[in-house]
């Protein structure tokens, strides 16, 4: 085992996850947790997760300085994927990007709000000032778990990204002023 | 009356003896250690030790307090978390018996209110005006003698003012000494003395002087190799060591 440090989490049903920060041994957990997302949660990420060459380039290129990845596993499955993307120079230096996806059969049972929590909490550790996160307008249960943890909506985008089918789609910006979030 | 004030020593015995040096150089009276000398570095019980040998007024932080219960370190991050699981395996009885033992808040020689992270709750922190008028607010309504606070946990060297006025604001990080006015309050923030996080490495502390009221911020170099090195060598997250050379 290569990683050395992890935290359990409990989850709304009593279930506890292990999270841990992804490692390169972790590339056949990943490839099997995105091939089994559903089609349509699928259609609104950024890349083709079905492409084992995808999740091999980050299982092999895991930089930690710039992109944080924590999985939440159950057992030996990954049920929970979320990453903290930093931009180390420049006037963005201060922002990350938030980005989650969550098994399906993990749904409504708390482990979305569980990783957008951490990835507040870390952000603190990274010297981050704000979280950014963009967001399908189409996903309200999403939008909520990201209200919750203390990220609000600045701004709807018509027709900003388009799915792996063309569509286009609306994106909802959302921003987190992390220090604002322990008052 | 000279009193050093520092916070946050995080487990970083190195830094804290280079403040403790610097200390020395023009003796204080006193030395007050706003809370959290343990949890992120490696060196937990040899930081306690030397906090007992100097009998320094010192405060409970929440990882301190996590240190003792572990329980209370589930919802801190996964760095934090396995740091502070390291301290706990890493204190002896007597070591976890003293941290247990520190107030939270303190109000000392009748007239300076210590606490933490925010007077009415250790956890919270003091980042943004709105956390700064409701200290201010919490002090005036149960303290209204106390004019000048002094709290840690950001790692941030911070000094709020609030006016006879009473508008709040966040003042500059003064260079050199400043004084400060006995008809206004006051929360300042020394920064940290083990894991600095305002972009500079060496140690943060502060000298204050009683009267007339003036305080001036600290910053002192310290064996950082050495922390580094000790942090590997317990298996933390590299990311612990590696932020040091940064202060992030």
């Amino acid at each position: 085992m290569v990683y050395a440090y992890a935290k359990e989490g409990k989850l709304k049903d009593g279930s506890r996850v292990v999270l841990r920060p992804m490692v390169a041994e972790d590339r056949e957990r990943l490839i099997a947790f995105f091939q089994a997302l559903p089609r349509e949660q699928r259609l609104f990420l950024r890349h083709d997760v079905t492409d084992a060459e995808v999740i091999r380039s980050w299982t092999e290129q895991i930089d930690y300085s710039r992109v944080f990845p924590l999985l939440a596993l159950a057992g030996d499955r990954v049920v929970g994927d979320a990453t903290l993307h930093r931009i180390p120079r420049g006037w963005k230096r201060h922002i990350g990007t938030v980005r989650v996806v969550v098994a399906a059969d993990y749904h409504k049972k708390g482990l979305g709000t569980l990783l957008v929590h951490e990835m507040v909490e870390l952000a603190t550790e990274f010297g981050l000032e704000k979280l950014w996160a963009e967001l399908p307008l189409s996903a309200p249960a999403a939008l909520a778990v990201f209200r919750k943890a203390g990220f609000s909506s600045k701004a709807v985008i018509e027709g900003l990204v388009k799915d792996l089918q063309g569509r286009s789609t609306d994106v909802v910006i959302m921003v987190c002023d992390v220090g604002a979030q322990y008052g | 009356m000279r009193v050093a004030v520092i916070s946050d020593i995080h487990s970083n015995l190195e830094a804290f003896e280079a403040v403790l040096h610097d200390c020395a150089k023009e003796p204080v009276s006193t030395i007050i250690n706003l809370g959290d000398l343990v949890g992120y570095n490696a060196s937990p019980g040899e930081c306690v030790d030397l906090a007992r040998r100097h009998q320094m007024i010192s405060l409970q932080g929440n990882h301190d307090r996590a240190a003792v219960r572990p329980r209370l370190a589930e919802g801190f991050n996964i760095f934090a978390h396995q740091a502070v699981l390291w301290s706990a395996s890493a204190l002896n009885p007597e070591q976890k018996a003293f941290l247990d033992g520190l107030p939270d808040t303190l109000l000392l020689w009748d007239r300076y209110l210590l606490f933490h992270g925010a007077p009415d709750n250790p956890e919270a922190y003091i980042f943004y005006l709105f956390q700064a008028k409701k200290a201010f607010t919490h002090m005036r309504k149960r303290m209204p003698r106390v004019q000048i606070a002094f709290f840690g946990h950001t790692h941030h060297r911070a000094v709020w003012q609030r006016d006879v006025r009473g508008r709040v604001q966040s003042l500059p990080i003064p260079r050199g000494l400043m004084a400060l006015d006995p008809e206004e309050m006051y929360l300042i923030n020394p920064g940290s003395v083990g894991q600095p996080r305002n972009r500079h490495w060496e140690a943060s502390y502060l000298i204050f002087t009683t009267d007339p009221p003036a305080f001036e911020f600290r910053s002192v170099p310290y064996d950082l190799r050495s922390a580094q090195a000790k942090i590997r060598e317990a298996r933390l997250p590299d990311y612990l060591a590696e932020r040091l050379a940064t202060g992030v």
